[in-house]
Formats: C-alpha cells, sequence, structure tokens
C-alpha cells in the first residue's frame, strides 16, 4: 500500500481511528490496539489501549495472543479485527460478539466465501492454546479452529440478526483493503448516510431540524447541522451515549441527536 | 452529634452573644398557630455561617424544632418558611425561599423551594425564617410583618384555589402583603399537597398538608421599609452585574427559549422519558407533547420569577380558556408516566393540579401506579386505564376532593401499596415514599445512585446527578465508580445551591462553582470564606440531613429503588440492554457510604461529624 494501512485516511478519519471507534461503540469493554513493537501509530480516543505484538511478522495468531493477554481478567471474549476494514459496522461487531455463547470459543463468520479470522469473536480464555501453536511454530488461525469449538456464521446466520440485516445487509463489514485499488475502491463509496436531528433550542436555528446528510464523524454530522460540538451542544448516537468528540466515526443509518449540553432540571 | 441527640446540633453556638453578619436578620420568628404567640429564636453568626440559609438552615432548624418522632400532621410539627443570605441582593435568581418540615408521604426531612416575591418581603419582616407550630382552632391566616404576628380567620377561603385564596387576601389586607397559601388538597391533608405564592408551588413531600393540619390556609408577609445589610455593597452590585450577563449566555439557553419541557423530546430520544409506570423509557408519542411543536401553538406568554434575569416560565393556553405553567416535569409525569398523549389532557391536568395544589409529579405518579393496578385487576376501577386522559382528570379530582378511589391515592403510591398489596408495591414508584421523577434510572444509573440515597427521596433538585450522565464522563448505562462521584458531586453543588439560594438553571453558569460562590458570601456578609469551607458546608447539609432522618427512623432499606428496576431491563434505540442489577446497586451505595464517611448501615461514623462539627 505504500504506507502503513492504520495511518489511510477515510472520509476524515484514519482507518486506524475509525474501526476502534466503531468496536468501542459496539462493545462494553475496553479497545485494545495490537502493534508491532514500536510501530508508529496515528492518534487514538482516549481510553483505547496499546499493546506490542511479542514477536514481529509472525500473522494474525501472534497478535492475538496479545491481545487477548491484554484483556485477560478484564473480558470473557474478545471482538478482533483487522484495522483495514473501513465499511465496518457496529451492527456486525454485535451481531459476531452476541454468536458467542457458553457452547463455543470462537464465533467465525464465513462471509463472500470465505472464514473471516479477523471479524470474529474469541474467548479471552483461548490464550494458552494460542500460545502452545505459536510455539510450535503453527501460525495459521486455522490451527486453532482445529482445536476448540467453533461456531461458523454463513451470511444467512448473519442477516438473520434484523439490525445487522437493515444496516449492512450486503456484510460490507468484511471488506478490507489489501491493494491501492481497493482503497480507492473504498474512498469512491460515499461517506455514511445518517440523519442528524437537532433538539430543544437548537431546532430553533435556521434549516431543517431533521435532514439526511452523508458524514462519516461526529463532527461533519455536527457541521452539516451548522453546529460544533464543546460545552454547550452535545451528541447521542442512536440514543446511547453522550458524545462531544468529533473524531467519533458513524456508520451507515445511524441517527444522530444534537443535544443542549445541559439536558435535565 | 448523636442521632439521637439533635438537640445538640449547634447548642454550643446558640449561647454566644449573637453578632449579626450583612446578609441576616440574626433570628428566626416561631409562631404558634393556635395562639398567635411568638417568640424570636436567635440565629448565632456560626450557626448561619455553618448552614449558610434555605434547606440547610432550615435543616438545623429542624433538628432543634421538630420533636423526635412527632407525627407530621400533629400541631407539635413545625414547618418552616426559611430565607437565606443572597435573599434580597441583586443578585439574579436569589428571590428563593425554602419550606421545610418532616413530610407526610416520607416521614422524613422535606424541603422544597420556590421562587417569589414572598421571598424578599418574608425576610424583610426582619426574620431570617418564620417557623409556624400549633394548630388553630379553626381556618386562619397567620399575618406577619415588622410590627408582629396576627392570626385572622379565614373560613371564607377555605375551599378556594390557593391562586384564589391569595388573590381575595390580598384584597383584604393590600397589595404590598405577599402570600403563600394552600389549596384544597393541603386542606384534606393529601400527602402530596404543596404550598404556592404567585402560581409557583413548593411542590413535593406534602408540606401543603402539613400547613392545612394546622388549618391554616395561608401566611401573609409584608415587608419592612428597611434592607438587610451587604458587607460589600459594591462588590455585590458588581457580582450582580457579571452574573446577569451570563444569565444570558449559553449556558441558560435552553431555559429561556422553550423551558424545561425542552428535556421532553430528548430524553425521549434517549430512552430516559419514564413512560406508562415506567413499563418503558420512551413514549411514541412524545412528539405531540414536545416543547419544540406545542410551544408554536400554545405558548401565551413567557415569564420570570421575581429578581431572575433568565426567564425559564413558559405559559401556555389551556383549552376551554385558562393558563398554564409548564415544565418538564409536570409534563412528564401527566403524560407519558399515565400514557396519556392528548396535549389538552395533559395541560388541564396540569392546571387542576395546580388549582387543587397538588405536586404534579407523586399525583402522576400515583396515578399510573393505580392504572396499572387496575389494569392488573388489583384495584377496583375499570374506568383507570394507561392513556386515556378523562380518567386521569377523573383521577385527579377524585384526590383533590379525597373520594373514591381518591381517597387511596391521597397517601401517595407506598402507602397505596402497601393496602392494595398483590406485589403492586414492586411497581411504586417511590423512594422513601416521595414518588420518582422524569429521569428513568435504568437509563442514567449516576442519577439512580442519586435517586435512591437522596435525603428527601426520590428527587431531582438536590440529587442532580444526571448531569454526569448527561455528558460524555461516564456511560450512563454502566454504573460503577464513576457513577458514586458523579452523585456525590452534584449532591454537594445542590446543597450549597439550594442553602445560598441560587437557581440552579444557573449552575452551568458558574465555571468553578464552590469558589465562585465563596466570592459572592463574602460580598454579602464579611466572611472570609472559601470554597474548601464551602464544600465542607456542603457535607455538613447533606449529612444533617442524613442524622435528622436516622432519628426519625431512616434504616439502610430506605437507599434502595423500587424491584421493577432491578427486575425488568430496558432496550436503548441502539439495541444495548440497560440493566440496573440490584448487586451494582448496592456496590455503588456502598461507595457512596465509604466516600461520605458512612459505616455499611450507612450510619456517620464519628470521623465525619467530628471534623464537620456535628459530633
Amino acid at each position: 500500500m505504500g504506507s502503513p494501512k492504520a495511518a489511510l485516511e477515510w472520509h476524515g478519519s484514519t482507518l486506524l481511528r475509525r474501526v476502534t471507534g466503531i468496536v468501542d461503540r459496539a462493545v462494553d469493554g475496553p479497545v485494545v490496539v495490537v502493534r508491532a513493537p514500536g510501530q508508529e501509530l496515528p492518534p487514538l480516543a482516549a481510553g483505547v489501549e496499546v499493546v506490542d505484538d511479542a514477536r514481529e511478522g509472525r500473522g494474525p495468531l501472534q497478535g492475538l495472543a496479545a491481545g487477548l493477554a491484554a484483556l485477560e481478567g478484564r473480558a470473557g471474549a474478545a471482538y478482533v479485527s483487522s484495522t483495514d476494514v473501513p465499511l465496518v459496522h457496529p451492527a456486525f461487531v454485535r451481531a459476531v460478539a452476541a454468536a458467542l455463547d457458553g457452547d463455543v470459543d470462537v464465533a467465525l463468520p464465513m462471509v463472500h466465501g470465505y472464514p473471516q479470522p479477523l471479524a470474529a469473536t474469541y474467548r479471552v480464555a483461548l490464550r494458552p492454546l494460542v500460545d502452545e501453536l505459536l510455539a510450535a511454530d503453527r501460525l495459521r488461525p486455522a490451527f486453532l479452529f482445529e482445536r476448540c469449538r467453533v461456531r461458523r456464521l454463513d451470511e444467512a446466520a448473519l442477516l438473520a440478526d434484523r439490525r445487522l440485516a437493515a444496516a449492512d445487509p450486503e456484510l460490507l463489514s468484511v471488506i478490507n483493503v489489501n491493494e491501492p485499488a481497493d482503497l480507492e475502491a473504498a474512498r469512491a463509496r460515499p461517506a455514511p448516510a445518517v440523519t442528524v436531528v437537532r433538539f430543544g433550542a437548537l431546532r430553533r436555528l435556521p434549516g431543517p431540524a431533521r435532514a439526511t446528510v452523508q458524514a462519516a464523524t461526529l463532527g461533519a454530522a455536527a457541521t452539516t447541522a451548522g453546529l460544533e460540538l464543546g460545552e454547550h451542544v452535545v451528541a447521542a448516537i442512536n440514543g446511547d451515549r453522550i458524545a462531544r468528540d468529533p473524531e467519533l466515526p458513524l456508520a451507515a443509518g445511524d441517527k444522530v441527536a444534537l443535544l443542549a449540553a445541559d439536558a435535565g432540571g | 452529634m448523636s442521632p439521637a441527640g439533635p438537640d445538640t446540633l449547634g447548642s454550643a453556638a446558640l449561647r454566644e452573644a449573637p453578632l449579626i453578619p450583612g446578609g441576616y436578620q440574626g433570628g428566626a420568628l416561631v409562631v404558634d398557630a393556635a395562639t398567635g404567640a411568638c417568640e424570636r429564636l436567635g440565629l448565632p453568626e456560626q450557626v448561619l455561617r455553618d448552614y449558610l440559609g434555605g434547606v440547610g438552615l432550615a435543616t438545623w432548624l429542624m433538628h432543634r424544632l421538630a420533636p423526635p418522632g412527632v407525627d407530621p400532621l400533629a400541631p407539635a410539627a413545625p414547618l418552616a418558611f426559611v430565607f437565606s443570605p443572597l435573599v434580597g441582593t441583586p443578585l439574579t435568581t436569589s428571590a428563593k425561599f425554602a419550606v421545610v418540615a418532616k413530610s407526610p408521604l416520607t416521614g422524613m426531612l422535606n424541603d422544597a423551594l420556590a421562587s417569589s416575591h414572598f421571598a424578599i418581603a418574608g425576610k424583610l419582616t426582619g426574620h431570617d425564617a418564620i417557623v409556624v407550630r400549633g394548630a388553630a382552632a379553626e381556618p386562619s391566616v397567620l399575618v406577619i410583618d415588622a410590627g408582629g404576628v396576627r392570626i385572622e380567620p379565614a373560613g371564607e377561603l377555605w375551599g378556594l384555589p390557593a391562586a384564589e385564596a391569595e388573590a381575595r387576601l390580598r384584597e383584604r389586607l393590600g397589595p404590598a402583603w405577599r402570600i403563600a397559601a394552600i389549596g384544597p388538597a393541603g386542606e384534606r391533608l393529601v400527602r402530596y399537597a404543596t404550598i404556592s405564592h404567585d402560581g409557583r408551588h413548593a411542590g413535593r413531600g406534602g408540606l401543603g398538608a402539613v400547613l392545612g393540619a394546622k388549618r391554616v390556609k395561608a401566611v401573609a408577609v409584608r415587608a419592612s421599609s428597611g434592607r438587610v445589610p451587604l458587607a460589600d455593597p459594591a462588590a455585590v452590585q458588581a457580582a450582580a452585574r457579571d452574573l446577569r450577563s451570563r444569565s444570558f449566555g449559553p449556558a441558560t439557553a435552553k431555559y429561556r427559549e422553550l423551558g424545561t419541557l425542552a428535556n421532553l423530546l430528548a430524553f425521549n430520544e434517549l430512552s430516559t422519558l419514564p413512560t406508562r409506570n415506567f413499563t418503558a423509557a420512551s413514549f411514541a408519542a412524545a412528539p405531540q407533547l414536545a416543547a419544540e411543536n406545542l410551544a408554536e401553538l400554545r405558548l401565551r406568554a413567557r415569564s420570570s420569577c421575581a429578581s431572575c434575569t433568565i426567564g425559564c416560565e413558559h405559559i401556555y393556553d389551556v383549552k376551554g380558556g385558562g393558563s398554564v405553567r409548564v415544565e418538564y416535569e409536570n409534563v412528564f409525569a401527566l403524560g407519558p408516566l399515565c400514557g396519556v398523549s392528548d396535549p389538552d389532557d395533559v395541560l388541564a391536568a396540569s392546571a387542576r393540579c395546580d388549582e387543587l395544589g397538588l405536586d404534579t409529579i407523586s399525583t402522576g405518579g400515583t396515578i399510573a401506579w393505580a392504572m396499572e393496578c387496575a389494569e392488573r385487576g388489583l384495584v377496583d376501577a375499570p374506568w383507570l386505564r394507561f392513556g386515556d386522559g378523562e380518567a386521569l382528570l377523573r383521577a385527579i379530582g377524585e384526590i383533590g376532593s379525597r373520594t373514591g378511589l381518591g381517597d387511596l391515592l391521597a397517601d401517595g403510591s407506598r402507602r397505596a401499596a402497601e393496602r392494595v398489596g398483590g406485589g403492586s408495591a414492586a411497581f411504586a414508584p417511590h423512594v422513601k415514599g416521595l414518588e420518582l421523577p422524569g429521569y428513568e434510572p435504568r437509563t442514567l444509573q449516576a442519577m439512580a445512585l442519586g435517586l435512591a440515597v437522596n435525603a428527601r427521596g426520590a428527587d431531582h433538585n438536590r440529587s442532580g446527578a444526571y448531569e454526569a450522565d448527561f455528558s460524555d464522563e461516564l456511560d450512563r448505562l454502566a454504573g460503577g465508580e464513576a457513577h458514586v462521584h458523579a452523585a456525590i458531586a452534584t449532591e454537594d453543588r445542590a446543597a450549597v445551591m439550594d442553602s445560598l439560594i441560587l437557581c440552579k438553571f444557573l449552575r452551568r453558569a458558574f465555571a468553578e462553582p464552590f469558589a465562585e460562590w465563596a466570592v459572592l458570601l463574602r460580598a454579602v456578609t464579611g466572611w472570609d470564606v472559601t470554597a474548601a469551607e464551602l464544600e465542607r458546608t456542603a457535607r455538613r447539609i447533606v449529612l444533617a440531613k442524613r442524622l435528622f432522618n436516622l432519628r426519625e427512623g431512616w434504616t439502610r432499606a430506605d437507599d434502595w429503588l423500587p424491584q421493577r428496576f432491578l427486575e425488568e431491563p430496558l432496550e436503548v434505540a441502539s439495541g444495548r440492554t440497560a440493566a440496573l442489577s440490584p448487586e451494582r446497586l448496592r456496590a455503588m451505595i456502598g461507595r457512596y457510604y465509604e466516600a461520605r464517611g458512612l459505616d455499611d448501615d450507612g450510619v456517620p461514623r464519628p470521623e465525619p461529624l467530628q471534623e464537620l462539627g456535628l459530633a
């Protein structure tokens, strides 16, 4: 690609900022980035943790081991994502995370004809097994899947989740960018279509109170409504957490509520 | 101070020679409603400095004047109108007073604030507080000015709405008089009756019933021509100019432009709008009741409290004539909480509550509970159904007159559930007997803690932890350590604001609140008060309230939420589940106790009592 994937730009965000932000929106626990030892990363949101691979260049299982180790004692399972999936949607992450129940150790999407080990959920307790495979130089995820209980999620199974079916019916969440042409194709796609709604006194500003716009970040969505996030204006995405970070990534179908910061009283 | 020894609260200070700092009158007037006899209780400077005024000073007065275990509706139970050091100054929003008594609804300390010229006139009678004890032999009014106190019969006012009684009494006494009155609900001892002046209510906890039990229809006050001295008048004027300019800014825009009803549609979006007795947190018909839509159709006028530059009051037309002050809380409680979506019905219900003198939150909460009981077949009232505006109005009327089902509902949802049984206590929407305001605890988990532990009961004015829930400081669905700190911080800020007294709608105008409040208090009183001292004052007031409740029988079980909130998760629009488990709530309460210096049973440990002068 000519430059680290993490720093590639997509509609105003780096891929790393976007993917970590989308995953953070979808899970309750911490978000951990695994990097090559000493790798320089683009800026991350506050609270995102960074750990190093023990050894560089040994593939996804090495990163998986570092990530699972960082989560031991704090989470029972981890959704694992590569950094090069600009179209990943929170509904996809939630659906794959929810598919990991007590009967299995891995929830593995089978999408577009391939298993997607870097868009899957793993039980944190798999870490010793992953270490064992690494020690034996068995570096492919398939070796892990041979040794644990895997729930394979085909497209029909994934799209049975009504929220995912509505948000990402083509399962573009797993489309990654490996070549310059992939990146160009991804950039050719418009930013996500989101609905922006102004509430309360903000509704009295000029322009429609509700509009569908294309915006990949919260800041971009606020700008389309003539507002700047800050001391007096905050936002809620899909009626969930309150945010004022303009870099927070948006996904297709999001509803952004722009609110006076002094809700209540 | 031991929980059993209220008279020790500041008793040493009482023996000191009185010194009157700026902003104060130096004493409380204690009136016997039976005889008209009165006495002046000196308020030494240290007491005033330790408790400030308003809710803080009222707490001190209740420790001293309320007999332990007193029935709130008995003649011996005191009710106090308490002013504050800032009343009468040009500081915006300072014309406020606290009304305080042991609540007939909760059996615990209850304070309610109102804003009006009654505060200024009351203080200029020459007293920092007016306390009423005893009970008159017949319906009466208390008439108080600098010349003294007299009791006048008020048989012709009995049965009138408070506003009408106020108008008639003013005709009789003259326009200089300011009058706080009760409506028919207070006369009939509805346990959530209000006291009102100029259409604004000291609303929560049934203070109107306390006055009604004393057969006092109204208290009339007239200001003397004098003024309360200020330590540094020029500094007060400068602070007033600065605060006034800040009150025009974006920090108060919401209140000015749409009023608190602006909350309704936003709360609906955030799944925090209690609906159908808390069985849901969003209401499909919310847009019909939203300020964004109603204001264009119904707004008759905007208005301000006395000495206020914010202008939050929004007065809407009521179908069929008349008007009503609209706030989020009355629309939430009489609308979504009861499943009622027709704005005509909701505004009419709100106006009816005003006429009768009923707290709209407790009225709506109790009726919503009864609607659920009726639908479950637990009460014999087939006419009472969620969404039925006519039924809502009928229920309000029956409560005000204590007729039919109203006699049960007039005692509030806790007592009614105890009588109805059938598991209805699990969904009776109260804490300590006080019905919940319009903040869904499962989706506002800092607020959930605030509601559970607050001395007054389920309350959004003494615990404003929702401020943190509605910020990006924490995840409002995942209560934990940050939520505990937020609940404590907002409770402390409220304790000082409610004692100074300043309107909480100004809260976002203060960047460093304790430091800025200390500057105001220094200018008024001349004290060398600091932010750190006011932070201690806040803790003292919070613990003093808890001590009063302990004395009156509070136990740890009272710091809890109704079962519904702990067993029935909600789903928010994003798909996330909002669940507040008993374990999570217990853990937050435990951390709150620890941080407040309480033991595992919620009783203050000796160290904080010693530190704060409460030992």
